[in-house]
């Protein structure tokens, strides 16, 4: 029998139970919807975060005290000092290196407009601004000047400043006390990457070296940020960094770095990895669900194989041959679990376009995810439809045409 | 000369299984020859076998024993598929009921038989279309199968029956549903069709039935008792 014919009479069959055939693809719809939807969702987290990343600066690397980067955001380890960072800035051969920033990180004690709590302050050099390129409200950043006068000014974050001048206000002029230690405020910053913003929109930063002498009473840099002029030479830019921050650490071949390097292109990577696995894990989950339509595809289709016993006879009383009623049942399925297929694209696509403008992440959707499902579901069609499909080709015609 | 058989059954012997290990006996030895262009009649009472030997003839079941010359050549062995092409090109069959696909136009139930014979589109819709009309429900062909009359129904059945040109029409108590109107005017179109040189078989328990064709054999216990043929 003709393909085209075949398919007329498979949705005419389909039509006959509406209900039940609607109910059927239900299955696959979910299934197919939720795999489209996941994906879509996993796919657009990456490009948010790539977007924010590439914002940065792709052109930044950082170094972290310590063995591992656990140990180093602890705070345990104290393997960098400012001789490793003049050695870096003194070393001719690493012409490529653009800006150092170099931040000391703790906890102080800030009181300030009859306000007093504990919150996270950064000591930083004048570099950090190149680094992060915060948007100025009010004032300025820390300049060569005050950081290499250990002058008692801070820049504040525009959430840390909401803290304890409230909204809207300019504070710059005013004094804070830190660890009852005088400050002037002579700057507002703000970062509107939704990355960093938390961070740098929350701190308080500081010239570096007070941060050692009063507030940390010790020299430990968190970490270094370097950015480079040329991107496409960064790796051996690190490279060299590297073995410069080796041989002043008197590490041994065998021996690990005390230190770690990493850039943001790392970074990037490393996320986008555990999003993709994320993606995928979720993804494998929700098609759990397609194999439950399935069944349930296969189901329906046994229950249409019995009730149609006597047309099944008829059809080979008339001619059909075993691969005649075998293709017809089979397409059947395939239909049903396909136009399932199609409405669950729909559904994803319009499910992570309203879930993408709800969170505020890029709205992506692959061709390939689509194809994969489209083709998933086909199979779906064919694996469960082919059982019950072959049990109705195998009948004999009188035994058929007898049921009752 | 004699013209050869169309049809030959050479000691056909029809057993079914039984639960308790043994067998039941349909049909127990029968020798028949239906020649081209005769008009048959089977008769008997009901677990005579009549219905057993109409689907042999009509290799919708396969005999438990015996030969089955179909236009000379045996077909007692022949595959699912080569039975299924036999069906397809050389018989046309009228049931009692379920005679046509539920919910499917007069005109797709005639043409089906085409689709499975691969024949082209325009041919089948020639044929659909002159077929219809020599049955006379031509103004029905959109119509759907259980929108129309018994009658009517029956009608379909034999155009769907003849629109593949067969050697044999099998037609199994064709007007065991119909009133006794309708009943004769379905018998008069058979043997209209039978008298343009169609072969006819017909299973019936009727004997005004019966008596339109040429030709009655009796059954009784799965075994032909008379065969007579009116002069």
């Amino acid at each position: 029998m003709e393909y085209k014919q075949l398919l007329i009479s498979s949705i005419q069959a389909l039509r006959i139970n509406k209900l039940r055939t609607s109910l059927t693809m239900l299955g696959i719809i979910i299934g197919i919807s939720s795999v489209i939807l996941i994906v879509s969702i996993g796919q657009g987290a990456v490009a948010f975060v790539t977007n924010e990343l590439s914002s940065f600066g792709t052109n930044i690397f950082s170094i972290n005290p310590g063995g591992s980067l656990i140990s180093a955001t602890a705070g345990g380890s104290n393997t960098l000092t400012m001789e490793d960072v003049e050695a870096i800035k003194n070393d001719k051969s690493l012409s490529n290196i653009d800006k150092i920033a170099i931040v000391g990180q703790g906890t102080a004690n800030i009181s300030a407009n009859e306000i007093d709590k504990s919150f996270l302050i950064q000591g930083v050099n004048h570099e950090m601004y190149d680094v992060i390129k915060p948007d100025i409200i009010y004032g300025e950043f820390l300049s060569e000047e005050n950081v290499a006068a250990s002058e008692k000014v801070a820049v504040m974050g525009i959430d840390a400043v909401e803290d304890f001048f409230g909204e809207d206000t300019d504070p710059t002029g005013e004094k804070i006390k830190i660890n009852n230690i005088s400050f002037r405020i002579i700057g507002v910053g703000k970062t509107t990457s939704v990355l960093f913003g938390g961070i740098f929109n929350n701190m308080v930063f500081i010239p570096i070296d007070i941060m050692f002498d009063e507030i940390l009473g010790r020299e430990y840099i968190q970490e270094i940020d370097i950015s480079v002029k040329d991107v496409d030479t960064m790796n051996q830019t690190i490279t060299d960094v590297e073995t410069l921050l080796r041989d002043r650490h008197n590490l041994k071949e065998d021996e690990d770095n005390d230190f770690i390097i990493q850039s943001f292109q790392d970074f990037l990577s490393t996320t986008e990895t555990i999003t993709n696995l994320l993606t995928l894990m979720v993804a494998s989950i929700s098609a759990i669900s397609l194999v439950v339509g399935g069944v349930g595809v296969m189901n329906i289709m046994f229950v249409s194989v019995t009730e149609r016993t006597r047309e099944i006879g008829l059809l080979k009383a008339i001619g059909a041959k075993e691969k005649d009623i075998l293709i017809q049942f089979l397409i059947e399925a395939i239909v049903m679990t396909s136009i399932g297929g199609i409405i669950g694209i729909i559904l994803g696509i319009l499910g992570s376009f309203i879930i993408s403008l709800a969170v505020g992440i890029p709205f992506v959707v692959s061709a390939l995810s689509v194809v994969i499902a489209v083709g998933v579901s086909m199979i779906v069609g064919i694996v469960f439809g082919i059982y019950p499909a072959r049990r109705a080709s195998k009948l004999s015609p009188i035994d058929a045409l007898r049921y009752e | 000369m004699r013209k050869p058989p169309l049809i030959e059954l050479k000691n056909i012997i029809k057993r079914y299984p039984l639960e308790n290990g043994e067998y039941y006996q349909a049909l127990s030895g029968i020798n028949l020859k239906v020649q081209s262009g005769e008009f048959v009649a089977i008769m008997g009472p009901s677990g005579s076998g009549k219905s057993t030997l109409m689907h042999i003839l009509g290799v919708l079941d396969v005999a438990t024993g015996g030969k089955y010359f179909f236009k000379e050549k045996d077909i007692t062995a022949n595959t699912s598929d080569q039975l299924a092409d036999i069906r397809n090109k050389e018989i046309g069959f009228i049931f009692q009921t379920f005679n046509l696909l539920p919910r499917t136009t007069v005109y797709k139930n005639v043409e089906r038989p085409m689709l499975y014979a691969k024949i082209l589109p325009e041919e089948r819709d020639k044929r659909v279309m002159d077929i219809l009309k020599l049955v006379g429900i031509d103004d029905k062909a959109n119509s759907l199968s259980n929108k129309i009359s018994g009658g009517q129904i029956q009608r379909v059945a034999i155009a769907r029956a003849l629109i593949m040109n067969p050697s044999i029409i099998l037609a199994d108590e064709p007007t065991g549903n119909l009133d006794t109107a309708t009943s004769h005017e379905i018998m008069n179109f058979l043997k209209e069709l039978n008298k343009n040189g169609h072969t006819i078989i017909l299973i019936t328990h009727e004997e005004d039935i019966a008596n339109f064709t040429k030709r009655k054999i009796r059954m009784i216990d799965g075994k032909i008792v008379s065969d007579t043929k009116k002069t």
